[in-house]
């Protein structure tokens, strides 16, 4: 698997007028952990969906292994750099409909392969039974494993994770950012994930960047991230 | 043409009076139930009357004309007044609207009106405005209310798969993979009517220009294989005008990048 680097330069976001990212420089290394955290409305999300680019910066440049992500056809970067929302999608029919969704929309030629597909049910904390589970009727916390799924059969090099946590309760919730661990450790997966939750944060671990109305406020290992500013958010 | 010893009977102004009776009663009755609909039962009974009367008019002047340029201006009126009917009638009015609606109805029906009248009916000469014009305004009015659904359902689609669209989008997928339930769901809704018509015909309901071929004078056998070419060419206008403006419609809500342009939900 390929590493990858991004780079963030410059970056400004306006929307409608509203400044929602100031002058963003940052940088994401290979195969490492990182959490954007800050209260809703800081702009997580937003810088988030300009690494897969589902969105563009009003200014600036994002580089990605040295190359403008311009300049990176935008449905490959999209496989390269795997996005899982805030609210799990979940398509019609079983788990397995949903992973092969890819190969029956014409995404890609060959669909995955049984063992590729227990491969990332697995990965992503769920047990292979679940293939022939109807997709609907499971729980936001399987629905969510489903979603990383389905974005591990692309094989990506980078996964965006906006706010995985936020609809699960506290077992869960735990027990999915076990997973991403793992996912990290096994796969080398660059982690970029959004998160308002301190205790997740913590508990991921990883470079932590504090995000407030748009600026970068703050950013280092959680480790010291934790130790100084444990006063600040007490 | 097989004809019957049957003569059609004229209708006088006096007679048309009596009709206008008919929604005076109406009026009396929204009255009493006060549905509030006095007014526009007038201004509706107003509007059918004199617009009638001035198309009435007009066809006879274009028919005695029988000039082949202004069969086809009359035939562009018809595709422009649609296209601007099918766009004021959406919540979302953009102003390329009418233009994506004209190029549709002029693509589905033009085809659907060459096919009847050329190769099946072979009028001569080309243009006969007796055929062409009656077949053009069935097709084009069919067209346009397939037209308006198709555009209310991409745009209602789109926002409100709005997080599904972009799931698809983020695995990889182009805008046109990401809304294709959206164009689909369009076409469906846009289809539906004319495919119910197509069922119901002749058991529920006698169409409009089969009834007045008949009251005419014209051999009801006849009549019913005109009417079943006009069902199919409004079938094949109403899918083809739906396709192409649905594939059109959706462009508007995506970048050539495939991203969801939010300001245009």
């Amino acid at each position: 698997m390929n590493n990858i680097n991004i780079e963030l330069r410059n970056i400004d976001k306006i929307k409608n007028g509203n400044i929602i990212l100031k002058d963003i420089n940052l940088k994401f290394f290979n195969g490492q952990r990182h959490i954007l955290i800050g209260p809703s409305g800081a702009g997580k999300t937003t810088l988030l969906r300009l690494l897969n680019r589902l969105d563009d910066p009003t200014k600036g440049e994002i580089i990605i292994d040295g190359e403008n992500i311009k300049d990176i056809p935008v449905l490959k970067l999209r496989r390269r750099v795997g996005m899982v929302f805030q609210i799990p999608v979940i398509f019609e029919g079983k788990v397995r409909d949903n992973l092969r969704i890819t190969h029956d929309l014409g995404i890609s030629a060959n669909p995955p392969d049984e063992n590729e597909m227990e491969n990332a049910l697995t990965l992503s904390g769920l047990k292979t039974e679940y293939l022939n589970r109807n997709a609907s009727e499971l729980s936001v916390g399987e629905k969510q494993r489903v979603n990383i799924a389905r974005t591990l059969l692309n094989n990506p090099e980078v996964l965006l994770l906006d706010e995985p946590t936020s609809a699960l309760d506290r077992a869960s919730a735990i027990n999915l950012l076990e997973s991403i661990k793992g996912l990290n450790k096994e796969l080398s997966i660059t982690i970029i994930m959004v998160t308002h939750q301190l205790e997740f944060a913590n508990y991921l671990g990883g470079h932590i960047i504090q995000l407030e109305k748009g600026v970068i406020v703050y950013q280092d290992s959680s480790e010291n991230f934790f130790k100084n500013s444990v006063s600040l958010f007490n | 043409m097989e004809e019957t010893n049957f003569t059609l009977i004229n209708i006088g102004y006096l007679d048309l009076l009596i009709g206008f009776g008919l929604i005076i009663v109406s009026i009396g009755l929204s009255r009493w139930q006060n549905l509030t609909l006095e007014r526009d039962l007038i201004t509706g009974a107003v509007r059918t009357c004199l617009q009638l009367i001035a198309i009435g008019y007009l066809l006879k002047y274009i028919f005695t004309l029988d000039q082949w340029f202004l069969i086809l201006i009359t035939l562009l009126v018809m595709i422009i007044v649609a296209a601007f009917t099918v766009a004021r009638r959406q919540n979302k009015q953009t102003w390329e609207l009418p233009y994506l609606v004209g190029f549709s109805l002029t693509a589905g029906s033009g085809i659907s009106v060459f096919l009847a009248t050329q190769i099946i009916l072979q009028i001569k000469p080309w243009y006969e405005p007796h055929y062409l014009i009656p077949l053009a305004g069935m097709v084009i009015g069919n067209s346009m209310n397939g037209a308006t659904l198709a555009v209310e359902r991409v745009d209602s689609e789109i926002k409100n798969k709005r997080m599904e669209i972009e799931a698809y989008l983020a695995l990889g997928a182009t805008s046109q993979q990401a809304a294709h339930s959206c164009i689909k769901a369009a076409m469906r809704a846009a289809m539906i009517p004319t495919i119910n018509s197509m069922m119901v015909v002749g058991l529920v309901s006698l169409p409009g220009m089969m009834t007045g071929q008949i009251l005419s004078g014209t051999s009801p056998i006849i009549a019913v294989k005109y009417q079943i070419i006009i069902m199919y060419i409004i079938a094949f206008s109403v899918a083809l005008s739906s396709f192409i403006l649905s594939k059109l419609r959706f462009r508007r809500y995506f970048t050539p990048d495939h991203q969801l342009i939010e300001e245009a939900l």
